[in-house]
């Protein structure tokens, strides 16, 4: 289904949009912006990347996910990756370091499409760093509570 | 078309089992996506299960109120007749008037039922079919699909047959559709208003629709404690179930018997169709609605021009070069070199200058000979302060011992 045309019965309303304060925002997951526009709506696309915040344990690096929209057009009835593979979607998560992650951005949109990928990358660089300074603190209230 | 996209049939008890691995999608599904149809189609027939009611016919008439008509100081409305009471005198009748009837009050005949043309109707069922087959509809309607392994989800008619619950709910669990019934359940609130004093106390999402075929299927019974879940016979497709609040893109689960009759009842793009007596499915109005594609194609860039780069004559706001260095630049290619020098000269003149290394017995010296000098200083400020309170003790004696005198 093309994007123009999902567009059109979208942009009026969806279970992502959100409006405040004259604003009108988006928690789609493969949205990076966070604001609801036609380029960045990134669930109506078959190739966008979502850059999006896990709920992983303490001690974990891989906070961040990468969600990886996928065609939906010839589905495979194959469900032996039950977890990171969706009918929609498949997620990578970043424990192999923020380096892999960005390639795979990088690769999926190649030299195309340098606003929607400059912001993937923004947000998994501001994520990341989210993460680190949330880890340092954790690290060091748990020496200071072995104190 | 060229090719025709293929669709497996999951097997009842094991969701990574197939039992037909490749059937063709109904037509039915390529309907085109027609909002507008579907959102008129169901403003009105929404309006089909309302029943009539209306306000008391006599309600703020029952007095013989008249009006007073001029001359005595008070506004024309008629008033209530009679006295011995507060109420007579006081205005009635009026919508404006306290225990007045309302304005046009609402009549048992008011036009409850709206009807709409066979063809719209069918066009507007046909393209909530279509749209429950295209993920990014469902996922936008607020579906929680991420665990389903396909959409549409068509599932062998083994289910027909559950008659508990527990079959249901495990059934909904084996293929990720119990996280939506998780949503329904989760996000049931009492409703706002009165309604709730009228038997609607909760407000209810929905879930996933599950449609079946055979009329003497017991799966109604099976799912129909679950939230949010609905069922319904392919042969009766309400397009308000399919597009609820007039929103495309239900959660649906089609048997595969119901999923097969749907080219017998919507007809095909070669055969109209059997069962809606002489109904042809929409016709698309652009065969590639692609724009993307359109523009990217060989054949419209082949004729378009190159895109004109914009020649920017001059800034649109005005930077002043005495301020901003790259202003200047630009209008003084020198003016870098000049400064490149200026600060280099400043550089040179520091340059000869020796830093004093402060000896650090000059400094205890130094340091002494100030705590010296800030003690002497202590000191005097000390006895000056002491003389001036002596002074006073004298004087303030001296007054008293003359007082005491007197």
């Amino acid at each position: 289904m093309s994007q123009s045309v999902l567009w059109e019965v979208v942009k009026g309303n969806n279970a992502f949009l959100v409006k405040r304060n004259g604003l009108t925002l988006s928690t789609d997951p493969f949205n990076n912006t966070g604001v609801q526009t036609y380029s960045s709506t990134g669930f109506i696309t078959q190739n966008a990347i979502g850059v999006v915040p896990t709920q992983a344990k303490v001690n974990q690096i891989n906070n961040v996910n990468l969600v990886a929209r996928k065609s939906t057009k010839f589905q495979q009835a194959d469900r032996k990756t039950k977890n990171t593979q969706s009918v929609y979607a498949s997620t990578l998560s970043v424990k192999h370091g923020i380096h892999t992650a960005s390639r795979v951005i990088r690769k999926r949109f190649g030299t195309r499409r340098l606003g929607l990928q400059k912001a993937a990358l923004r947000k998994l660089v501001k994520l990341n760093r989210a993460n680190a300074v949330r880890r340092r603190n954790e690290i060091a209230a748990s020496k200071a509570q072995k104190k | 078309m060229t090719s025709v996209p293929l669709v497996s049939v999951f097997s009842a008890d094991d969701s990574t089992k197939v039992t037909a691995k490749h059937i063709p999608l109904p037509a039915v599904f390529q309907t085109p996506i027609r909002p507008d149809i579907v959102s008129f189609v169901h403003t009105n027939i929404a309006k089909n299960r309302r029943q009539a009611h209306a306000v008391n016919p006599q309600a703020g008439m029952q007095h013989s109120a008249e009006s007073w008509g001029t001359g005595r100081a008070v506004a024309r409305i008629p008033r209530v007749s009679g006295s011995g009471t507060h109420r007579s005198g006081q205005a009635a009748f009026g919508n404006q008037c306290r225990k007045g009837r309302m304005s046009l009050p609402i009549k048992v005949w008011r036009r409850w039922h709206r009807r709409v043309n066979i063809k719209q109707k069918r066009h507007a069922a046909a393209t909530a079919v279509a749209a429950t087959g295209i993920v990014p509809l469902v996922l936008a309607r607020g579906h929680r699909i991420s665990q389903v392994p396909q959409i549409p989800l068509v599932v062998e008619d083994k289910i027909e047959s559950y008659e508990k619950t527990t079959d249901a709910l495990n059934f909904l669990k084996r293929f990720g559709a119990f996280e939506d019934v998780q949503k329904v359940v989760s996000t049931k609130v009492v409703r706002a208003g009165i309604s709730k004093q009228r038997g609607k106390k909760y407000r209810v999402r929905k879930g996933p629709l599950v449609v079946y075929f055979n009329e003497n299927a017991k799966l109604l019974k099976a799912f129909r404690n679950v939230p949010g879940v609905e069922v319904v016979n392919v042969t009766r497709l309400n397009l308000l179930q399919l597009a609820p609040g007039g929103q495309l893109g239900r959660f649906v689960i089609w048997t595969q018997s119901a999923f097969a009759h749907l080219d017998k009842l919507f007809g095909t793009y070669r055969y109209a169709s059997v069962l809606k007596d002489g109904y042809q499915l929409l016709r698309p109005l652009l065969t590639n609605p692609d724009l993307a594609r359109i523009i990217n194609s060989n054949q419209v860039q082949e004729k378009v021009q190159p895109a004109k780069t914009t020649k920017v004559l001059h800034e649109v706001q005005k930077k002043n070069p005495l301020k901003n260095t790259k202003a200047m630049d630009r209008l003084n290619p020198y003016a870098k070199k000049q400064r490149a020098a200026a600060t280099a000269a400043i550089k040179a003149n520091t340059k000869g200058t020796k830093k004093i290394k402060k000896n650090k017995a000059l400094k205890k010296a130094s340091r002494a000979a100030f705590n010296k000098v800030s003690a002497a200083l202590n000191d005097a400020t000390k006895a000056a302060v002491q003389e001036e309170q002596d002074i006073k003790v004298k004087y303030f004696s001296v007054q008293k011992g003359a007082a005491q005198a007197e």
